[in-house]
């Protein structure tokens, strides 16, 4: 996505919309955001302007208005005249407190949006920081296809051809849900945590050779998709190829490394016959055990082992 | 590796038919292609990914291939692109 502007905020950014009214400074929407933080400016208007955020959004809670509102008319210019010498970004009226004429007045001829929210204050930032932390996120598009197998996000990657759609699609017919095929969008949330998505114009279509382009939303239905999903695993579909030696225990676990965040991944070899589907379920389910604690294979080895000492001993 | 930058200058974009007309080709050469928009990076390969990169008359794109018959590919989408994919 290019310049994020103000004007997001009456658009709407992303999924959510924040529901914000804009009261004046319409001239000043076309202003970037460039940092996610906020700002509350009780310190600012009290007098106090050294560490004046003034270019973050600024948040005017129930203590702000309440402030302005028992200033007399002159302290009133004086505030509003210091407030305003600085190039504020936005101000953000939370709980639909609506600032007096003479602050928007100011507002207006600076060119300083002011928007009102319904919502509370500590609400409203908690979605603002939601929203924005995802906009800012670092972004990686990737050719693959993520599916939600049992509620495990499935990052399906492998050269074209080798049957990641065949696959997504046969995931789907047994109740799985597609997020994007081909073209996946992975947002980096958090330190630990990848989300992806699909492409907005591709949507959940999905391109299967011999048939074409078809639509798994309107095919299978609602529950058939989801727009986006954690990525917990990395599957990587090759041909089969009888020279390579292919994992045959899961005792060493493999990452695969995305926006500097490791995702357990296996590789799957393709090969007629083999139920690719039914692998990547197993894989998934197995991965869920890992989740709560259960190495399947961890588990055997360390029984066999035991067993052996047991057994050695007598 | 041969990387070229290209204009597509068509009306309609690369919209289905044309990514069609790019991948079918791209599927006969065994080195790897990739379209680049923005930074966004598509398979040459698979038609939904070209498709998703939402190419439109003026889009600037960057089309790099790696392996075996890389230029006889490059030259060819170039050729599709610069003739509004009429052959």
């Amino acid at each position: 996505m290019g310049k994020l502007t103000l004007r997001y905020f009456i658009d709407g950014i992303g999924r959510i919309d924040l529901q914000l009214r804009l009261l004046a400074g319409e001239g000043g929407l076309d202003k970037e955001i460039k940092t996610g933080e906020l700002n509350r400016p009780g310190l600012a208007l009290a007098g106090f302007f050294d560490y004046f955020a003034y270019d973050r959004i600024q948040i005017f809670g129930q203590g702000e208005t309440a402030f302005m509102n028992q200033l007399s008319p002159e302290q009133k210019i004086k505030v509003y005249d210091d407030f305003f010498s600085y190039p504020v970004l936005c101000c953000i009226f939370t709980y639909e407190y609506r600032p007096d004429d003479l602050f928007l007045e100011y507002a207006e001829k600076r060119n300083i949006p002011i928007f009102l929210s319904k919502r509370s204050t500590t609400r409203f930032i908690t979605l603002f920081v939601h929203v924005i932390d995802e906009i800012f996120a670092e972004s990686v598009t990737l050719h693959a296809t993520l599916v939600d197998v049992f509620g495990v996000g499935v990052l399906l990657t492998g050269k074209s051809g080798v049957g990641k759609s065949e696959t997504a699609l046969e995931l789907i017919e047994r109740g799985h849900r597609l997020v994007g095929d081909d073209m996946v969008v992975v947002k980096k949330i958090d330190e630990s945590l990848l989300m992806g998505g699909g492409s907005e114009i591709l949507k959940h279509h999905i391109e299967i050779r011999g048939i074409g382009i078809v639509n798994v939303r309107e095919i299978f239905g609602i529950r058939s998709v989801r727009n986006r999903k954690r990525i917990e695993m990395v599957i990587l579909l090759e041909e089969w190829d009888s020279s390579t030696e292919y994992d045959r225990l899961g005792l060493d676990e493999k990452k695969y490394t995305i926006l500097d965040i490791d995702v357990p991944y296996i590789t799957v070899p393709v090969r007629p016959g083999r139920n690719i589907p039914i692998i990547i379920e197993t894989a998934a389910l197995n991965q869920r055990l890992k989740k709560v604690g259960i190495n399947s294979a961890r588990e055997l080895d360390e029984r066999i082992k035991k067993w052996i000492i047991n057994e050695g001993g007598k | 590796m041969v990387e070229r930058d290209v204009v597509v200058n068509s009306d309609a974009g690369i919209h289905a038919r044309p990514a069609m007309m790019i991948v079918r080709e791209a599927m006969k050469y065994q080195c790897e292609i990739t379209l680049i928009k923005d930074d966004i990076e598509a398979d040459g390969k698979s038609i939904m990914s070209v498709l998703g990169l939402a190419i439109i008359s003026g889009s600037k794109l960057k089309i790099r291939a790696s392996g075996e018959g890389e230029h006889e590919l490059v030259s060819y989408i170039l050729n599709l692109i610069e003739n509004d994919f009429k052959v």
